[in-house]
């Protein structure tokens, strides 16, 4: 490591090291059971995509039903895995960003068993039948108090950390985390007060769709966004290109993110303008998408002769949940389409964009920041390069293979569907072919994070490389 | 080698020197002030251009928030085949032919949950074939039509989730009529019998009666209206959808 301009101080690095050793449990205590329950989501991915693809599968056996692992499926990944790590993400970021340490670490690790045990209680409840056909709300309702005490106790300490920051421009990673943490509450109360039996009966369902884009664009993109608008410029070594680009990004989405998510029903029985307005929003967010994009783009592009990116674990990770947040934005304008929509609208395709949302782009965001957060909490370095690679490039497999076949398999399935004189069980039998395709991504997964859950476990035992120099992946053979 | 793995090995220690300090926070870069650039030309055109295509997008679909149209202008269903529904023209053949026409238009609409087959989708929608709402008396379909269902359902021995039907009242009385006639005729396996059809006339007797319920059905709700009650009114000639015989007699069974 050569001395440059961008070397920190002695008073920074050992404000830094405390600051990382204050966070260290809650931390590495959220990733890790983070870590198990995705191993539990990857597993559960391949096996309800076997039962959807086999249907006479455990045929006798209730809870080995799609209608159950798959809603599981769903509940791990997002709650047990991706909000889970995104709440360790937040509480170092912003110890690191507004450099305060954590004097509530005992709180949040309890607030974090409070929370796997809501999850543990939720996939349970859903594995004996009690659950609900509400996507990302499978589970009974009164299960969502749990969740809502877990995750309060949790970024509740986010507040004074911010009100205690130090004096100066406010952070644009800061914005988005403080954004992400109180926006929680609000989508989860609302979607959970609305969503069920009494009321509306349409109008739940079209919470439920509400529910889930705004889980997506209001919380988990602006972590995803405060992770890299953090680690980008730290390991480039250059500043972000543009603040007044990154306060459009910012404000665009946060505007406009609440009124997305009627479009999934676009067509049904709501006011047509209701879907439209939902449709015309995701549209728009394309503004916040290029903001972003541009901004990271222009950060990294002048560091080319240093080739971080093909190096650097976090900033590959991190760019590539940037590329495909640009995707998720242009494949979900292109959704709100009547003309797009009208065909896909019911198909596999729609669960291919939950996955790409959830796990192509916050996963591999995360991916990156977990990259750079474990070492600096834990004192010791990723045990191989090699496995990061395999990490990176079999989960990039993965994610492209479910995108890839969940968008043919929609056309091939909806194109039957589509057609009035068709058997229904046809549209079944050929969008089946294409599941196979979900099934190997999610192998391709399950595998890819093999390596990821042996270090990590290394890792939290301190059991990490003890020399120094980052662990690079290593990309010379191309 | 050796040495520097000496330094990192007390980075536990409290209070140690900077050099004690793991390299991973030692090597890290600060984090540099943000850059000022202003938003330059192109992302500007960029934005205006996804500006018009939102704009364009709601004011094509958007339907000035009038809360009565629930399918927008510009949303062009898949084409039929032909032959089946549409509008011929000319001689149009008995009544009961438009009237289950008619109801297959309407039926565009069901379709996209219970599916053009009437198979619904398993574990999700209920099938409309060989269900016993389906083929028993009009009035627990014309309640059902009209205020919808919530909760779990049981139909043909498979229990449905709760994914809602939402209530059809917003159709008018002569659509629900045909509605049910189709799909009686066509999943109910009952073609050609007088029984299936359901008039216009019922289905307001139905609106009237039903009036004062509340909310959606729930099962044990709709269990309450005896399985082979039929809607009051009178029955039709196939042919020419004429009152037969008895007239309103015929309506009190």
């Amino acid at each position: 490591m050569s001395l440059d301009l961008n070397q920190a101080t002695s008073e920074d690095i050992r404000e830094r090291a405390a600051i990382d050793r204050s966070v260290r449990w809650p931390v590495l205590f959220f990733f890790t059971s983070a870590a198990a329950w995705l191993a539990v989501a990857t597993l559960l991915g391949a096996v309800s995509g076997l039962k959807l693809s086999l249907p006479r599968l455990w045929e006798s056996c209730p809870a080995m039903n799609y209608g159950r692992l798959f809603p599981m499926h769903m509940i791990a990944l997002v709650y047990g895995w991706a909000m889970q790590a995104g709440l360790g993400v937040m509480i170092w970021l912003m110890a690191r960003l507004t450099r305060n340490e954590l004097k509530n670490s005992v709180t949040i690790i309890v607030a974090g068993h409070i929370w796997n045990f809501g999850v543990s209680i939720a996939m349970l409840a859903v594995w004996f039948g009690f659950g609900r056909s509400m996507p990302w709300l499978d589970f009974p309702a009164w299960i969502a108090p749990i969740l809502f005490v877990g995750y309060l106790m949790t970024t509740l300490w986010l507040v004074p950390m911010f009100k205690a920051r130090r004096a100066g421009e406010v952070y644009i990673s800061e914005m988005f985390l403080l954004g992400a943490a109180v926006w929680f509450p609000w989508i989860f109360a609302t979607s959970v007060l609305l969503v069920g039996d009494d009321g509306s009966a349409v109008m739940s369902a079209g919470t439920n769709g509400w529910y889930m884009a705004n889980l997506i664009f209001l919380w988990f993109v602006p972590i995803g966004l405060a992770s890299a608008y953090y680690l980008i410029p730290k390991i480039a070594g250059r500043p972000v290109y543009s603040y007044p680009l990154a306060k459009i990004g910012f404000w665009s989405l946060i505007i406009l993110a609440p009124w997305t998510g009627f479009n999934r029903f676009i067509g049904g029985p709501f006011p047509a303008w209701i879907p439209a307005i939902s449709g015309a929003a995701t549209i728009l967010l394309l503004v916040s998408v290029l903001a972003t994009a541009i901004n990271f783009w222009k950060t990294v592009k002048g560091d080319s002769k240093a080739k971080l990116w093909e190096n650097s674990p976090t900033l590959r990770f991190t760019m590539f949940g940037a590329l495909m947040f640009v995707m998720y934005g242009v494949l979900g304008a292109l959704s709100s389409y009547f003309s797009f929509s009208k065909v896909l609208q019911f198909s596999h395709f729609v669960i291919g964009l939950d996955t790409l949302a959830v796990y192509g782009v916050f996963s591999m965001m995360i991916f990156g920041a977990i990259y750079y957060i474990v070492p600096r909490v834990t004192g010791c370095e990723w045990p191989s390069g090699k496995m990061i690679r395999t990490h990176f490039w079999f989960s990039t497999y993965g994610i492209g293979t479910v995108v890839l076949t969940m968008l043919l398999g929609g056309f091939a399935q909806a194109g039957q569907m589509n057609q009035w004189d068709s058997s229904f069980i046809l549209s079944v039998e050929v969008g089946n072919r294409w599941v196979v395709g979900r099934i190997i991504a999610w192998l391709l997964i399950t595998f890819s994070n093999l390596g990821f859950f042996y270090q990590l476990a290394l890792m939290f035992f301190g059991r990490g490389r003890r020399t120094a120099g980052a662990t690079l992946m290593p990309e010379s053979a191309h | 080698m050796s040495d520097t793995q000496e330094k990192n090995l007390d980075y536990e220690a409290e209070g140690g020197s900077v050099v004690d300090v793991h390299d991973a926070v030692r090597r890290e870069k600060i984090l540099p002030p943000t850059g000022q650039e202003p938003v330059s030309f192109s992302p500007i055109i960029a934005t205006i251009i996804v500006i018009i295509l939102g704009a364009g997008y709601f004011g094509a679909y958007g339907n000035f928030f009038r809360d009565d149209i629930y399918i927008s202008s510009f949303y062009q269903p898949e084409p039929r085949p032909a032959g089946i529904g549409g509008d011929e023209g000319g001689d149009k053949g008995p009544w009961i032919d438009q009237w289950l026409a008619g109801g297959k238009r309407v039926y565009g609409q069901c379709a996209a949950c219970h599916q053009p087959n009437g198979g619904g989708l398993p574990g999700q929608y209920p099938p409309l074939t060989g269900s016993e709402w389906v083929h028993g008396g009009t009035e627990r379909l014309g309640a059902i039509l009209l205020h919808g269902i919530q909760g779990p359902l049981t139909v043909a021995g498979q229990s449905y989730g709760t994914i809602p039907m939402p209530p059809w009242n917003a159709l008018s009385d002569e659509q629900i009529a045909q509605v049910i006639t189709y799909v009686r005729s066509e999943f109910g396996e009952m073609k050609d019998d007088p029984k299936a059809i359901v008039t216009t006339e019922m289905i307001g007797a139905a609106r009237d009666k039903f009036s004062g319920k509340a909310g959606s059905w729930t099962e044990s709700e709709l269990l309450d209206i005896p399985a082979d009650a039929m809607l009051p009114g009178a029955e039709v000639d196939p042919q020419t959808g004429q009152p037969v015989g008895g007239g309103e007699d015929a309506a009190a069974q």
